[in-house]
């Protein structure tokens, strides 16, 4: 097989070829942005992160990292020197859990009745989709309905009431739609 | 005076509205197209009340009236006029009047709109169905949320002005009235689709005369909510614009199931398919937007944003529950003329990919509902407090995005019924290079993570489909090639890609500091510098604004501030913003020292592509808008495909669409 009939026009190498370059690169470049070297967060990054995890105890709806009120900045202070100490998030985030109850994390606990929380919208968009194949092996096993002439005859009268109709085009909307 | 005036326009319009309802529906049951006809002089009373009572409160409020409880509890003297102005939609009570206003305005544009077809049993149960949302409002008008309540004023009385968060930015003025132009502009095509099930014309006829309609109100509500956002952005001073608060995901329910309609009503436009689907996404969109009044408005729901708390809630869940029991019962009763005898063909095609939108749409808006009222849920189950906040919202609805937006990427190219993998591979080509190009891009200037880089590349990808699809058009009727609802969608579309794309940067590469700095000391962060310079004291008529002067990168200063309301005892911080196209700087005062070395502690973050929410946000306004103009009508049997060349093209671009 000589060179030229591999790369000819139509070949699976002509049509497929720029696909597998698109994949192979956007492959490559998620991988960079996935393993490639990052600058390690700062003590500062990872104070803000968590802080942005923990509820302000007296405010209605802010995080501490959000919210400005004397309780919240005492807190980020309490959050950098944990930090300083070299507890990990999880410790600290435990902490203010022990201390102030679950409602103080932002984000709900996987345990218990807040499973749900989690689970639920995996169920549910499983449901949808197993919906959505099931309703497509309905159609797919449903046979096609055809026109009859009778139909068509029905359409063009309505349509055109002296004319005749194209075959092509019985309802009159453009044959390649 | 303003307090009768007032009364006399809620007064009018409540009685109107059911003195409409009963007409109306009498003459719809009895056949009596001369009463059905009506309609057109109740609506224009039912309008009139509104606008009554909105001029009676702005005038109470601008002449400071405080007779008028609602301006008593306020109103002041020393708030700007915009403000001031603004107050209306400031707190719960004046907020029902301009809910009222718009309703009755939708209400009398409905019937000149349809003036020729007001018989039409199909715009007659519509009109009826919009009567009895008014009664609704006008009731709690004149009822439970009564703004004309009277008040006798002290000498020198002088009211503590509304919040003072409410009258910090301009955006107050704009952000709201978009909003509910948007709420209750889904009011139409709900109150179509309940006289289509009462009238059993659930074909598409009612789709076609609102869809324009839920265009329009789909519009206002995509403004509002960013304006809304921006807002947030501007004023809260947390260097964020976007908390998955309950209010904000209020919003963004009609939102989500309003777009999945305006995608999934293509499908039933098309091949008469999914009608059920439609009516129930449907009155899912307004219903959600009356159990948003009931998040805002009833205090049950801690957020930044409930200005206020009321007893009105009782009223407005039973509303609710009232809108999703008719439903379901008129769909339950129209179920046999609902079905329909199509199939689609293949899961790869146009309408295959509006049902995946429609799934990928109905999953967000599961979520974020789940998540707004799950601490409520686990509270009446065991009694315990738990909270679910940003990291489980940016987690979960992740995924869905990502989804989203590789399906934007497809799905402008498939065609109706059925799609060859050959023609994606022809058509797709182009868009995938930018979408790797965009990853590339990003590679190189330096994003990291998995998630927000995928986020660029799909969002590229999207671009290039919604571009391509705009080059095709434009290049076949040149700039007709940018109006009508396909092309607009296209420009609605990018504007869509812009917004996530700024999102995911901003939300994985923020980057927060606090530092305290005395004057002339400078600090270095996320690539900037920051200089202190000095404070100013400003004496403004309803508060002292205590500025800070930083420079950031040697422009400015730029001044942010701790503002003490008169008559408030909060001090409300003002942040002070660095926009531009590639990042923005946000300062916010979070302590003044005073004394000696008077030190200030500031708040720095840094958010790159913040300003691509906002045009994006235009950008989506403008193709909406564009869509709302009719496009070219195509004689219907011309063809849709470009004729087909002679010869096949040389590049695997020049395929025929």
């Amino acid at each position: 097989m000589s060179s030229q009939s591999v790369f000819a026009k139509g070949s699976p190498i002509r049509r497929w070829g720029p696909w597998i370059a698109v994949a192979v690169i956007a492959f490559s470049a998620l991988s960079v942005a996935a393993f490639g070297s990052r600058s390690a967060p700062t003590a500062q990054d990872r104070v803000s992160s968590i802080s942005r995890t923990v509820k302000c105890p007296v405010c209605s709806g802010e995080s501490v990292a959000e919210s400005n009120v004397p309780a919240s900045q005492e807190i980020r202070r309490q959050i950098a020197e944990q930090v300083q100490q070299g507890q990990s998030d999880d410790e600290i985030r435990s902490f203010y859990a022990a201390k102030y109850g679950q409602a103080i994390l932002l984000t709900p606990s996987a345990s218990g009745v807040n499973a749900l929380v989690w689970i639920l919208p995996v169920v549910a968009l499983a449901v949808g989709i197993a919906a959505l194949v099931i309703v497509f092996r309905r159609w797919s096993s449903m046979p096609q309905e055809r026109a009859t002439d009778e139909d068509r005859e029905l359409v063009a009268s309505a349509l055109h009431p002296e004319e005749g109709v194209d075959p092509n085009d019985p309802h009159g909307e453009g044959a390649s739609r | 005076m303003n307090l009768a005036l007032g009364r006399a326009g809620i007064t009018l319009g409540f009685a109107a509205a059911i003195l409409g309802a009963v007409t109306v529906g009498y003459g719809l049951i009895r056949h009596r197209p001369d009463l059905v006809r009506l309609s057109r002089w109740y609506a224009g009373l039912v309008f009139l009340g509104g606008l009554l009572a909105a001029i009676a409160m702005e005038r109470a409020l601008i002449t400071r009236d405080f007779t008028v409880l609602y301006v008593a509890d306020n109103g002041s003297t020393k708030t700007p006029a915009l403000y001031n102005f603004a107050t209306l939609w400031g707190a719960l009570e004046g907020s029902i009047i301009l809910w009222a206003l718009i309703l009755g305005g939708y209400l009398m544009a409905v019937v000149v709109k349809f003036r020729k077809r007001l018989a039409d049993p199909l715009v007659g149960w519509a009109i009826f169905t919009m009567l009895i949302v008014c009664i609704f409002f006008f009731w709690m008008l004149v009822g439970p949320a009564n703004p004309f309540k009277s008040f006798s004023p002290p000498a020198g009385f002088d009211g503590p002005g509304p919040n003072p968060l409410l009258q910090n930015h301009p955006l107050m003025a704009f952000h709201p009235p978009m909003l509910y132009l948007g709420y209750v502009g889904f009011t139409v095509p709900f109150a179509f689709a309940i006289a289509a099930l009462i009238t059993g014309r659930v074909g598409e006829g009612w789709l076609l005369a609102t869809r324009r309609w839920t265009l329009i109100a789909w519009g206002f509500l995509t403004a509002g909510i960013i304006l809304g956002s921006w807002w947030s952005y501007e004023v809260l001073g947390w260097g964020g614009y976007w908390a998955w608060d309950p209010v904000e995901n209020a919003s963004l329910l009609p939102w989500l199931t309003g777009t999945a309609y305006l995608h999934s009503v293509l499908v039933q436009e098309r091949r008469g398919m999914l009608r059920v689907w439609n009516i129930s996404l449907l009155c899912a969109t307004f219903a959600l937007t009356i159990l948003g009044t009931f998040i805002t408005r009833s205090g049950v729901i801690e957020s930044v944003h409930a200005f206020t708390t009321s007893g009105i809630g009782p009223a407005i869940i039973s509303f609710f529950a009232l809108i999703v029991l008719s439903t379901v019962v008129l769909i339950g009763w129209r179920g046999d003329r609902l079905r329909s005898p199509g199939r689609i063909d293949s899961p790869l095609s146009r309408e295959g990919a509006f049902l995946a939108n429609n799934v990928l749409f109905a999953a967000f808006a599961f979520v974020v509902l789940l998540g707004t009222l799950f601490p409520l849920v686990v509270e009446a189950i065991n009694d315990d407090r738990i909270s679910v906040g940003v990291p489980y919202f940016n987690r979960m609805t992740m995924p869905i995005g990502l989804t989203l937006l590789f399906l934007m990427a497809i799905a402008p190219v498939l065609p109706w019924r059925k799609a060859s993998g050959e023609l994606l591979r022809h058509r797709l080509i182009w868009p995938a290079w930018i979408g790797v190009g965009s990853l590339i891009f990003a590679v190189v200037v330096g994003a990291r993570g998995f998630a927000p880089v995928l986020a660029f590349g799909l969002g590229g990808f999207a671009a290039g489909s919604a571009g391509r699809q705009v080059v095709l058009a434009t290049r076949r009727q040149g700039w007709r090639g940018l109006i009508g609802r396909a092309n607009g969608g296209m420009i609605v579309h990018l504007g869509v890609v812009m917004i996530a794309v700024a999102f995911a940067a901003s939300s994985s590469y923020v980057r927060q500091a606090e530092f305290t700095l005395t004057q002339g000391q400078s600090a270095q962060f996320a690539g900037h510098e920051l200089v202190y310079v000095g404070q100013n004291t400003k004496q403004e008529s309803a508060k002292i604004v205590d500025q800070v002067l930083i420079t950031i990168d040697g422009t400015g200063p730029w001044a942010p501030s701790l503002n003490k309301f008169a008559n408030g005892n909060q001090t409300i911080g003002t942040p002070s913003v660095r926009t531009t196209f590639t990042d923005d700087v946000v300062l916010s005062v979070i302590d003044i020292k005073g004394g000696e070395n008077g030190s200030v502690t500031i708040r720095v973050t840094v958010q790159p592509l913040i300003m691509w929410l906002w045009i994006g946000g235009g950008v989506m306004a403008l193709g909406t808008l564009l869509a709302v103009f009719p496009g070219r009508r195509r004689n219907p049997l011309d063809a849709v495909s470009a004729p087909v060349a002679v010869e096949p093209p040389k590049d695997s671009t020049g395929a025929t669409v």
